[in-house]
């Protein structure tokens, strides 16, 4: 029973690196009405910029993750404004392929930068060490992923729902015309909330280089699991990315102790049956 | 029959210039063999098979509006399929009939639950369901050989009950084998999509409700569609089981299914010989760029964003667009 | 009559004295070699180490007046670790761009693909990396596909050799394994075990877990095996997924576990994960428990001819030589001895050259078994140190050197040693 119970809290540290990178595509499909494939990339550079400041440049911890975010921003910011802008009202094949294209641009351009060397930086000495939990060795940092995903949760509930903000990009997710009529600025609410989708997986991929190795094929292999996690908690729902998350997190570290042999079948059954008895997801609204 | 007589006439007289593009661009794949290479060979191959995996996207995409991300599984169906059955010994149609027959019947299994589905959960539980199939292949070792897949599949001899008895073994041979079959798989889908069947895809992709007015099932054609679409893809695998000799498990892999899409878009989705374009274009690109540079990721990448956001309907929207009324 | 037999021998006699000749004038200005191994994505740097172990190998020969006077030009592609790109690859290489011949390979997958395609292509390919033992065992000695020869070890590296190492370890009684889940992993696993249990029938395997290709988080597999509390943990996953493997297991503390004796990586050796774990050790996070081999050791054997190996790879490229690289540039080498001894390019007679052949390599010499076309060498293991004096990065200390002969499985029964 300890042992069910230590492997589900591995799985919820797991989960929250889902739910980060889950998040800011759920956000870009929410408000954009786009699927952005290369959301993982956006992930895989805020790991490669939080590693940048924090190994290259000396910085702290915590600056490093600023750092990180800062430079995915401007990112977002440019993919969006000069590409993805242009197609948020066509079919959703070209905006696949679109994104997808972007992935291996991102890919190529990380390598040529960073060169093909593995890059782990050392864990911060604050982070350093384990706690016992049911009797066995917890990481402190795995402790923190949790805490801080569960903070990022709230704050992008704040955000939502207590900020003017929050409330005009509401609006502009679930009645575009009616928001623009009443003089929301759309294209630059559309802009702001990819950037802030940008943030979230930056967030996640900074957040990730202590324990991750950063390489340049990092944003094919998140992404896929993102798209499971959405599809389950329903696309362009927030509390949906964060249950799927969790459910993923949990029954994909649970599936290692007891049937690892079909961890992957497994992950994808249960997308597919979600998809089969409720297409919305759990938490979808109407499709 | 006087009546079919004179239409064929017609049509003939009204297409001839485009007939005559065809025959030429027929005689050249079949005396392609006397003046190139192997590679050369090898490539149309691929690009033919490439080409049937595209029409087999394209069915969904360009005539029911659905885009799938797993006809990669049933493509896996048709190669582990007739691999299976060419490793058991037997001569080469066997298993490219049970290749196609088993991606079909797959296909028509999970059609049943993907037709409800539309837009981007169409595109994604094709994904579940081509990713489940990638699991499969990588771990039922005893039947599909794992990570490593199905090693040393024969490219069996071509016999038909004796009347005739064809060696594969070289490239040319098979080439002649693979350009046939793509040829005949084309010319059926051509029948197809200018039948009325044909006609009820094209009007689900404008207009769903339009279409069960009329009293047509729109579950119904899609499940055809679809299963149309599935064994297309197993054909193309089929083919390519023997050339390759190897099947691996990343034959039905999400990033192989994305090979076709970009080759569909790339030649232009609402043209009927897109997808043929687009899978030469798509092949010689990455070909020519693979050999250029190491960095081929970037310049594919920087292409296909010039393409998407500039060209949409493609090479052959292009040429229709602005090539074609200028020959006028 | 007389005439005519008088003519027929002059004639023999001619084409006796000239063949040599004509032979030396088969060879072209040009010998082309065409290499590939994966250069993006997450393994891209044993491609890397590739190139650059090729390009060192090129510019020697050629600054040496080349093979028998021909200059050697390489290509080198991306197989993208996946068996129809690297198919296209090899069929571009030798019918298009015309390569004599063919090496590199990342993986088991690509190498048991390329392998029945060789004969069809009548080129040699000279496996450097991929590792698995199909490949000398069932498709060059059972199905006898024999244009493919390998000149780096075997799983038996993998598997036997820690078995042999640690079976003299008496306190090492509780095994598990985390393996890669492919059959690279499975068939390092198994060896280890079997061979390990054939001389320790009191060795008892209490945990395994798996992990697939290009997996992130291995919190849940090391957990699970964990709460076993082995003594030894045997793992395959490699490159950048074992160095994350290796930070969650020091997050963990797995390595402070009184109970835990060894965790045995078995491509740990390699450079991209010695750079990678150099923070760690010599912040002594391992506490000597993290063991690993490698197909070639760049500060093993400590010869005259390995240092200026490395002293020169270093100098042209700033980083240590990996094993990919260091086979690479083995391969190119056999394969110039080959055509020396020949003095052609005909397939058929460089597959005999090849077999039997022993070649030197910069870690000594290596004997190509003729059954299975297998490169013969020892590779030690040992367990990772760090100290500036020696080198900028952690490195392999205590070197347990075990003779090929005692690990390697042999024709034509392949049991274990």
């Amino acid at each position: 029973m300890s042992n069910f119970i230590f492997q589900a809290l591995n799985g919820l540290s797991s989960a929250m690196f889902l739910w980060l990178v889950a998040a800011g595509l759920t956000v870009a499909f929410g408000v954009c009405g786009i699927l952005n494939v290369a959301h993982g990339s956006l992930y895989m550079m805020g790991a490669y910029f939080a590693f940048t400041s924090f190994q290259i440049l000396g910085l702290n911890f915590w600056l490093s993750l600023v750092f990180a975010l800062i430079g995915a921003g401007i990112i977002g910011f440019l993919m969006e404004r000069f590409f993805l802008r242009r197609i948020y009202d066509q079919p959703i094949e070209f905006q696949l392929i679109l994104t997808f294209a972007f992935i291996l641009v991102f890919d190529n351009l990380t390598k040529m930068i960073w060169g093909t060397m593995l890059i782990i930086p050392t864990m911060p000495s604050l982070f350093q060490g384990t706690i016992p939990i049911v009797g066995r060795p917890f990481p402190i940092y795995n402790l923190f992923i949790i805490f801080a995903g569960i903070a990022v949760a709230l704050i992008i509930w704040v955000i939502l729902n207590k900020t003017w903000w929050g409330m005009k990009l509401r609006a502009a997710a679930s009645q575009r015309e009616m928001a623009n009529a009443i003089g929301i600025n759309i294209p630059m609410l559309f802009t702001a909330a990819f950037v802030f989708a940008a943030l979230l997986a930056a967030i996640g991929g900074a957040l990730s280089t202590p324990i991750r190795v950063c390489d340049s094929g990092v944003g094919g292999a998140v992404i896929i699991q993102a798209f499971v996690v959405t599809v389950i908690g329903g696309l362009g729902s927030l509390k949906g990315a964060f249950v799927g998350a969790l459910i993923i997190g949990v029954i994909g570290a649970l599936c290692t102790l007891y049937v690892p042999f079909i961890e992957l079948f497994v992950l994808y059954l249960i997308m597919a049956v979600v998809l089969i008895i409720r297409p919305q997801g759990l938490f979808g609204g109407e499709r | 029959m006087t009546g079919l007589k004179d239409t064929l006439a017609l049509s003939i007289k009204r297409h001839r210039s485009q007939l005559c593009w065809l025959g030429a661009f027929i005689i050249f794949l079949f005396i392609l063999p006397l003046f190139s290479g192997d590679y050369i060979l090898y490539m149309v191959m691929r690009m033919a098979i490439l080409c049937l995996l595209s029409y087999s996207v394209n069915l969904l995409l360009g005539n029911t509006g659905l885009l799938s991300f797993g006809q990669a599984g049933f493509y896996a169906c048709g190669a582990y399929a007739c691999g299976k059955v060419l490793l058991a010994g037997t001569s080469l149609l066997p298993g490219i009939i049970i290749g196609v027959a088993v991606a079909a019947i797959v296909a028509i299994i999970l059609a049943f639950f993907c037709v409800r589905h539309t837009a981007i959960y169409f595109a994604m539980i094709t994904l579940a369901f081509g990713m489940m199939i990638f699991s499969l292949a990588e771990k039922w070792v005893k039947f599909t050989g794992g990570d490593d897949g199905l090693i040393g599949i024969p490219r069996a001899s071509l016999n038909f009950f004796y009347i005739f008895n064809i060696k594969m073994n070289t490239i040319p041979a098979y080439y002649y084998f693979v350009i046939v079959a793509t040829l005949i798989a084309i010319y059926f889908i051509y029948r197809i999509l200018h039948s009325p069947l044909g006609l009820i895809f094209q009007g689900i992709r404008d207009s769903e409700t339009r279409v069960s007015f009329v009293g047509i099932s729109v579950r119904k054609s899609r499940l055809i569609c679809f299963t149309i679409a599935g064994i297309y893809a197993g054909l193309g695998g089929a083919l390519f089981a023997p050339l390759e000799q190897t099947i691996t498990p990343s034959t039905s892999h999400w990033i192989t299914s994305t090979d076709p899409i970009i080759a569909t878009l790339l030649g232009g989705m609402y043209s009927f010989s897109g997808p043929i374009v687009g899978s030469v274009v798509y092949f010689l690109l990455k070909d020519i760029i693979v050999r250029l540079t190491m960095n081929w990721m970037l310049i594919l990448g920087t292409i296909i964003i010039i393409l998407v956001l500039a060209f949409r309907g493609g090479v052959m929207g292009a040429f229709h667009a602005y090539i074609s009324p200028r020959l006028k | 009559m007389k005439k005519m037999t008088g003519i027929l021998g002059i004639a023999l006699f001619l084409v006796f004295i000239l063949t040599p000749a004509v032979n030396a004038a088969e060879l072209p200005k040009v010998i082309k070699i065409g290499g590939q191994g994966v250069t993006s994505g997450s393994k891209a740097d044993y491609g890397h180490q590739m190139i650059m172990g090729a390009q060192m190998a090129v510019e020697e020969i050629n600054n040496s007046g080349g093979i028998l006077g021909s200059k050697v030009e390489m290509k080198f592609m991306d197989s993208e670790i996946k068996a129809a790109v690297a198919t296209k690859n090899a069929r571009y290489l030798v019918k298009d761009w015309g390569a004599h011949f063919l090496f590199g390979i990342d993986s088991s997958g690509v190498s048991m693909a390329l392998a029945p395609i060789m004969p069809e292509l009548d080129r040699i390919l000279i496996i450097c990396h991929g590792a698995t033992h199909k490949v000398n065992e069932e498709a060059i000695f059972k199905k006898g596909l024999r244009n493919t020869f390998r000149i780096s070890v075997p799983t038996y590296q993998d598997g036997t050799l820690p078995a042999m190492i640690f079976k003299d370890r008496p306190e090492i009684k509780r095994i598990a394994s985390l393996a890669a889940a492919y059959s690279y992993g499975y068939s390092a696993w198994e060896m280890f075990e079997k061979t390990l249990k054939k001389y320790r029938p009191d060795v008892e395997v209490v945990g395994k877990a798996e992990a697939p290709f290009l997996h992130m988080d291995f919190t849940p597999q090391l957990n699970a095996l964990m709460a076993a509390k082995p003594d030894l943990i045997l793992a395959t996953p490699w490159g950048g997924e074992g160095l994350m493997m290796l930070r969650q297991a020091i997050l963990l503390g797995l390595f402070e576990q009184p109970w835990f004796k060894v965790w045995f990586q078995c491509m740990g050796g390699s450079i991209d994960m010695a750079e990678g774990l150099t923070p760690d050790v010599k912040a002594g996070k391992f506490h000597g428990k993290l063991w690993a081999t490698a197909r070639y050791l760049w500060n093993w054997p400590d010869t005259p001819r390995n240092k200026a190996f490395v002293a020169k790879f270093r100098e042209k490229f700033g980083r240590f030589p990996n094993y990919s690289a260091a086979n690479v540039h083995t391969a190119i080498y056999a394969f110039k001895k080959a055509v020396e001894q020949t003095k052609s390019l005909d397939t058929q007679k460089l597959i005999k050259a090849l077999e039997g052949m022993k070649v030197q390599a910069p870690d000594g010499e290596r004997w190509i078994r003729p059954e299975d076309h297998q490169a013969c060498y020892t590779v030690p293991a040992g367990h990772y140190v760090y100290d500036r004096a020696v080198c900028p990065n952690a490195y392999l200390s205590d070197l347990v050197v075990i003779p090929w002969e005692k690990y390697y499985r042999n024709p034509p029964d392949y049991k274990l040693p």
